[in-house]
């Protein structure tokens, strides 16, 4: 008896503990004004921390703004924020607990692409819209599925610009690339492989680095002795950072280039002398000239006391454009809000004009080519459409 | 005597109606979630738990085995359309493959070499995985693992992957009993005892060894196949270190010895996960903290202190001592 | 050429950390899987100094390294002593370093933040370029720090009376027990030595790799990968499998493939498990219990 006992005792005790919780947490008040649920997922510690925090900032701002000035109708909007520390799993779990504890109408997340191709199930077994403010994965809008939407600046529109700049403003011959071995690196690889090859430049290299590695010298090595002139880089800020610090140690005079997962002013704190004059795509600079640009940077920075990031602009605009398809369509209906999403346009945002394609990505947003000038990142040019 | 084999039925069928009816009574999907998450994670547990009662001997690297898993079925389930089953099974045989393949340079190991070897192993895992991009989608992983499907009955709710993933619980708990009980299973013991006498007695000890690998590789193995159906998605960041370390905490925290260890572990573990996200950043910390009060003061777990628990209220009568002696296997 | 001279410095940094498992290894038997983190924690407690208290760079190596220091004496004491006193199987041991990596490591994380900081470095970074070789004084600085580290602990425990008593408990446990040997004092001191000199190493890495919560994690495991190829428990061996892993990593993720450099490194790390477990540079193979 002692034996079977020791056994089922602390089995049956767990499930009695999970039935009183489940019992007692149960009740769920419905609302019954008009409200719509916005669930927020995210980074908000671990390496890409800052991403999410900027995300989470600005997400609150846009909501408190629009409930403030009824920019949704009648309808008010209500914000959950949940940490998803970059990994899929916990993003997933993450996600699940919006939809079903929080019961949000609507999902913004995540930045990291595995983890929003991880909620993304979700999601979609849940039948719920969500939109990515930050993972610019390409396999996020190939998929076919209904539910997701994307904000984030498109990637292989990112590539073809930084390629094309290189070769007509910089009249670079032989480059190379250096990528993170996740799913945004790779993914940015293969586009600018083919943007390479469509501007007609000679690929000389192409190692890759796993996040979280320290020292890149044996890849830049290699980059080295190929001769190349031109180094695009695409990944993460800290990384990147470092990545530039070893090249210049090793005497390596290539220019460098980046995406916007880099975009950070972390990269230029970290970076230091070995970030001047690297040349990378974002979408949103603090003072690039444009009025939507500039009120948002300008009451962004009353409130938190600092510049707000691309990841934190995307979001905010996101968050505008689900206020918008909310009063087209009235009702926090699945269907209806993603039937109102998809048909977005006409807005006039800090980040662009969105429009969504098919496949869920707006094709409206502004492309900054910027470059790093002393401790601020500098405009180039300004590039709009896909 | 009468009285006790009663007793014994009677609290089967309660706690096998109880885990018949839990999804019912638990109509919150997230909640429903959490368990069926616990309930994958209790495999891996219940895998660490036989190699470690079995040969007192620890590894850091299941999540290699539970990657495995995933890969082999999600992988042949996206490209070649194999059925569940079929995939499971063919995970499972490749994943006790891998299992030999590390028991034979396992097998000379001890202590703090072995753990070193189980860890390459998983860091290993974790990088061809990475990196072998052509056949494992590398970074992006893998997505759109189809839900497994039995005859006509399609598993799809959170409800359904409960009654999935808690059968193979239940079967896997009841192997582990079975086997424990058995003349293997005190095989077993004899080797974790001592194993110079055993080998003296004529006990293959490697050969034993190599088999309570492969034992504890198919566990985390057939967990990972419920993962990948579970959550549709996976990729190398889940297959991490940390998560070798997070089981390994699972088993240490319930306790290494007992089945029930594993269960109460991962449960705990999994439940403490998601109900500390608030204190996101001291989770951890009290994790670690948890850990090491664990092993000094409670080094058979917390099913081991509600042993001794009992057996102190039980006070000085005649009973015959039913906590498991210190370094003894007690299912 | 130039892997190699880049396998220098890494090396260097594995050394030390693999030089500290080993001298707790041979010391007490204990396996400190926090060893990794007393490096992150010495370069963050550097970094702390510089900022706060502005000193300058060598007092804050020493500052650095007398807390960790400290911290080891800590660690070994409310952790170490019990699970010793109780007689606790070695696995739990590690399991119990293992808890005090992960709360050094969220501490650190609850303290500085997620985000990378930079340390500065006493020298430049510019690079010295001699033909097609170029190197940096930083990474001769830490090189030269690595062996001046080295050199100051060869003295202690060859020359100083606490350092013969180590070593004679490294030797020995009860012989030494017998001989009136504290083994409790000689254990504190051990720890102390290794995690000071973790502290020193992390100090001397952080200007190359940046400070982050998580920079101990890996160079650690890499560290007990060094030692253990060397020969665990013995320090010329730690020493020289340190910098025997430092220039393979270099060569092989230079010459075979980046991605797969790591699991490279794991695998030549079963392999020599396998093959020869005593370790490359360790004559006899000796009996580990």
């Amino acid at each position: 008896m002692s034996r079977v006992k020791n056994w089922l005792l602390p089995l049956l005790a767990t499930l009695i503990v999970v039935c009183l919780i489940a019992g007692l947490a149960g009740c769920n008040q419905a609302a019954s004004k008009k409200v719509l649920k916005i669930g927020v997922v995210g980074p908000e510690s671990g390496t890409a921390a800052q991403l999410g925090q900027g995300q989470h900032k600005a997400v609150q701002m846009a909501v408190d703004e629009i409930n403030a000035k009824k920019a949704a109708g009648d309808w008010q909007l209500e914000v959950f924020f949940e940490d998803d520390e970059g990994n899929p799993t916990k993003s997933a779990s993450a996600t699940n607990k919006l939809i079903q504890q929080s019961n949000v109408n609507v999902i913004i997340g995540a930045i990291n692409s595995s983890a929003t191709l991880a909620d993304m199930v979700v999601s979609g077994r849940a039948g719920i819209p969500q939109i990515t403010a930050g993972s610019t994965g390409a396999s996020i809008t190939q998929q076919g599925d209904k539910w997701i939407l994307r904000t984030a600046v498109n990637d292989e529109f990112q590539a073809n610009e930084l390629v094309k700049y290189a070769k007509d403003v910089l009249g670079l011959k032989k480059v190379a690339t250096f990528t993170a071995a996740d799913d945004y690196g790779q993914s940015g690889a293969k586009l600018l492989a083919a943007a390479i090859e469509k501007q007609g430049l000679q690929y000389v290299a192409s190692p890759t680095y796993n996040n979280g590695d320290k020292d890149f010298k044996p890849q830049l090595l290699n980059v080295k002795s190929s001769g190349a002139q031109g180094i695009f880089m695409w990944g993460l800020y800290t990384e990147a950072a470092l990545i530039s610090k070893q090249a210049r140690q090793l005497a390596i005079s290539a220019q460098l280039f980046g995406a916007s997962g880099m975009a950070a002013q972390k990269l230029i704190e970290l970076g230091g002398d070995a970030v001047q004059g690297l040349v990378l795509t974002q979408t949103f600079l603090p003072d690039s000239g444009n009025q939507a640009v500039r009120d948002f940077v300008a009451k962004y920075k009353s409130k938190y006391q600092e510049n707000p990031i691309p990841h934190a602009a995307q979001a905010y605009d996101t968050v505008y454009i689900i206020a918008d398809a909310l009063k087209r369509a009235n009702s926090t209906a699945p269907d209806a809000l993603r039937d109102a999403l998809t048909k977005t346009g006409g807005l006039k945002l800090v980040t662009g004009e969105p429009k969504f394609n098919t496949q869920g990505d707006d094709i409206g947003k502004y492309l900054l080519i910027t470059t790093i000038k002393g401790d601020t990142f500098e405009l180039l040019k300004t590039v709009s459409g896909s | 005597m009468i009285k006790r084999v009663m007793r014994k039925k009677i609290i089967l069928l309660a706690a096998g109606a109880a885990i018949l009816v839990l999804p019912v009574l638990v109509s919150n999907n997230y909640y429903l979630h959490v368990i069926n998450l616990a309930g994958i994670y209790t495999l891996i547990t219940i895998g660490l738990n036989l190699l470690s009662g079995y040969t007192g001997q620890v590894s850091m690297g299941q999540a290699g085995f539970f990657a495995v898993g995933t890969y082999v079925a999600g992988l042949l389930a996206i490209n070649l359309n194999i059925p569940f089953w079929a995939a499971a099974l063919a995970a499972l045989v490749i994943t006790a493959a891998c299992g030999a393949i590390i028991a034979i340079p396992a097998m000379r190991l001890s202590g703090p070499y072995l753990v070193l070897a189980t860890v390459g192993f998983g860091e290993i895992v974790r990088l061809v995985l990475l990196n072998w991009t052509p056949v494992t989608r590398g970074a992006a992983g893998l997505t759109g693992i189809p839900l497994p499907k039995f005859f006509t009955w399609q598993c799809s709710s959170e409800s359904q992957f409960y009654y999935l993933i808690f059968s193979v619980v239940l079967l896997g708990t009841y192997i582990a009993y079975r086997l424990a009980h058995s003349k293997v299973g005190r095989t077993f013991a004899a080797i974790r005892e001592d194993e110079v006498a055993a080998e003296a007695m004529g006990v293959r000890v490697s050969r034993y060894k190599t088999a309570a690998f492969i034992l504890s590789a198919v566990y985390a193995g057939m967990a990972g196949v419920l993962y990948g159906v579970f959550s549709g998605v996976a990729s190398p960041d889940n297959f991490t270190f940390d998560d070798s370390v997070t089981f390994l905490c699972m088993s240490v925290i319930g306790g290494n010895r007992s089945i029930a260890g594993a269960i109460v572990g991962s449960f705990m573990l999994t439940g403490m996960s998601e109900a500390l996200r608030a204190l996101q950043a001291y989770r951890l910390i009290i994790y670690g903290g948890v850990l090491i009060f664990t092993v000094i003061y409670m080094p058979q777990g917390l099913v081991g202190l509600a042993v001794t628990v009992r057996k102190a209220i039980k006070g000085g009568k005649d009973k015959p001592a039913s906590a498991p002696a210190e370094g003894e296997w007690k299912p | 050429m130039q892997y190699l001279l880049n396998g220098l410095p890494i090396g260097a940094i594995y050394a030390l950390v693999a030089l500290s498992y080993s001298l707790i290894y041979a010391a007490s038997g204990v396996l400190n899987w926090s060893q990794g983190d007393m490096v992150m924690l010495g370069a963050y407690i550097a970094f702390s100094l510089f900022q706060f208290f502005h000193v300058g760079f060598t007092l804050a190596l020493l500052g650095s390294m007398f807390l960790v220091g400290a911290i080891g004496v800590v660690v070994q004491f409310c952790i170490l002593r019990p699970l010793r006193k109780r007689e606790a199987p070695p696995i739990n041991v590690v399991i119990a370093t293992l808890g005090v990596a992960i709360v050094s490591r969220n501490i650190a994380l609850a303290i500085w933040g997620p985000e990378a900081q930079i340390f500065p470095s006493p020298v430049s970074s510019v690079p010295m370029t001699v033909g097609a070789l170029s190197v940096t004084w930083q990474d001769l600085l830490i090189v030269f720090g690595a062996f001046c580290l080295m050199g100051v602990l060869h003295y202690l425990l060859k020359k100083t009376r606490k350092g013969k008593a180590l070593r004679a408990v490294a030797q020995d446990r009860y012989a030494a027990i017998l001989m009136g040997v504290d083994t409790n004092k000689s254990d504190a001191l051990a720890f102390a030595a290794s995690a000071a000199l973790g502290a020193a190493a992390g100090i001397l890495i952080a200007p190359v790799f940046f400070v982050t919560f998580n920079m101990g994690a890996g160079i650690g495991l890499k560290g007990f990968v060094a030692a253990v190829i060397g020969g665990l428990g013995n320090i010329p061996a730690a020493i020289a499998g340190g910098f025997f892993l430092g220039i393979v990593e270099s060569l092989a993720g230079g010459l075979i493939s980046s991605g797969y450099r790591d699991a490279i490194t794991f695998t030549l790390l079963i392999l020599v498990l396998w093959l020869r477990p005593s370790g490359l540079f360790l004559r006899k193979a000796r009996q580990r219990a």
